[in-house]
């Protein structure tokens, strides 16, 4: 009955998480917010990360009931591929907050005499995906501000059948907020996704599906372009601008997804990421799902939205199959991809 | 090494002069030209010393290339030893280094001490 403590802090949100076979029992977790119209640098994040990281491992254990010696393993994110464009040049990432984070993982494994092990993001939502929904075997949508990639589960690694080939979803989505002054509070996205609950008229924007890749660059430019024009001439709404914004990006979605269900003939589809609370993403996907006979899942915003719980989660599946991360190689990394990790836990 | 006035003189000036428009945002004196720099942090104990070491010694510099450093642990202390051509990434690394060393020793009081092995 192994108990694992993991560590999750790759972007504005911070988390520890405690998993033990299965069941999550704590899951604190704190969002950096930045005022409307800005987004979140890698310096401040961190210094947010650093000053809260500490009372947050103490609520995680206070919630679970538990001590430091009840906990067999630590587990933290040592390999984000979250790229963070940084003005047009697309930044080295979030390295300075992915580092706050694990050298305190580090700290309590050695303090602790605890086994170290490094998690693989994405791994992370997926395997958090698969536990909370008990998905078999689906295709998987992950979709948030830093990753948009369709994956599929095959031979020992999630392969990709897909992805953006610029920018995530979730980043064009929370550029425009800033292009439009939305409150980050409590994301981007949720408060774009209430705007468009408002909307009536579809703007029509590029739809920029290339085969099994989306992109989503061009669209960010042509809506910024837009918005200005149309919203000073009142020939729409901030309100249609985010209905068609959604409609056009998550249609794209979904047919990328739908792509990747008929060439592994699948009948099952699981979006994990930050975007994956989207309720009308959902809706989209499920009836995709439906016209195939597929099945959609889909999990809360305490197990989408980046947490600690799910890197405890892939690191408990780890840790179970044997793997451990020696100190010397714990160092953190944006370059191992979702597909270069040995899925040895499952068949 | 000659004055300015000689050949051998304007040469350097001129490679330094090249440096400098070469390097963008970096900088840089002349190439051959490093600064380093030295910490010495005490601890309680040695094994508390050698677990930040450990903590802090994993993760690779970003401007490899430009900045390195080393951690060492000799008795109690930590001592760690910064290489740079570049002023203000050296500026930049002691900074973040200090900032990661707070958590560490945080951490460790919030958090030790250390269990017997």
């Amino acid at each position: 009955m192994p108990v694992v403590l993991g560590f999750e802090g790759s972007a504005n949100k911070i988390g520890v998480g405690v998993v033990r076979d299965g069941e999550v029992l704590a899951n604190p977790r704190r969002t950096y917010v930045t005022p409307p119209g800005t987004g979140f640098l890698p310096g401040d994040t961190a210094r947010h990360h650093r000053a809260v990281i500490l009372d947050l491992l103490q609520e995680a254990l206070t919630e679970a009931g538990l001590t430091s010696q009840d906990i067999d393993c630590i587990a933290y994110t040592k390999v984000s591929k979250i790229l963070v464009p940084i003005s047009v040049l697309l930044g080295p990432g979030m390295g300075a907050p992915l580092a706050s984070v694990a050298v305190v993982a580090r700290t309590v494994a050695q303090l602790w005499n605890k086994p170290l092990l490094g998690v693989n993001h994405c791994i992370g939502h997926i395997e958090m995906g698969r536990l909370i929904t008990g998905a078999t075997s689906p295709t998987v949508l992950y979709v948030s501000g830093g990753n948009t990639q369709v994956i599929a589960y095959s031979e020992h690694r999630y392969r990709i059948f897909g992805e953006t080939i610029d920018i995530a979803v979730g980043n064009c989505l929370d550029r425009f907020a800033r292009v439009l002054k939305i409150s980050n509070d409590p994301s981007p996205g949720y408060n774009i996704e209430q705007m468009a609950k408002q909307g009536k008229k579809l703007v029509e924007l590029p739809y920029t599906v290339k085969g099994m890749d989306v992109s989503f660059s061009g669209i960010l430019s042509f809506i910024e372009d837009v918005a200005e024009r149309m919203l000073s001439t009142g020939e729409c709404t901030p309100e249609d601008l985010c209905f068609s914004l959604q409609e056009t990006v998550f249609a794209m979605l979904v047919e990328i997804t739908e792509r990747a269900m008929a060439h592994c003939g699948s009948q099952e589809a699981l979006i994990v990421g930050g975007v994956g609370c989207n309720v009308r993403l959902q809706e989209m996907m499920e009836t995709m799902c439906q016209e195939r006979g597929a099945q959609l899942f889909a999990t809360d915003e305490r197990f989408c939205i980046d947490n600690g719980a799910m890197i405890a989660q892939a690191g408990w599946e780890m840790f179970q199959a044997g793997h451990r991360t020696p100190l010397s190689e714990s160092g953190i990394t944006q370059r191992y991809r979702t597909d270069e990790v040995e899925v040895t836990w499952r068949d | 090494m000659g004055g300015r006035d000689t050949r051998e003189g304007r040469g350097l000036l001129q490679r330094s002069q090249e440096a400098r428009e070469h390097s963008g945002s970096v900088c840089r004196t002349a190439p051959y030209l490093v600064s380093t720099s030295t910490l010495s942090v005490p601890f309680p104990t040695p094994l508390e010393a050698e677990i930040a070491r450990g903590s802090l010694a994993p993760d690779a510099e970003p401007h490899r290339g430009a900045v390195g450093k080393e951690l060492k642990v000799s008795g109690s202390v930590l001592a760690v030893c910064w290489r740079a051509e570049d002023s203000r990434l050296l500026r930049v690394s002691i900074v973040s280094f200090l900032e990661q060393l707070s958590l560490v020793v945080r951490t460790m009081q919030r958090f030790g001490p250390p269990v017997s092995r």
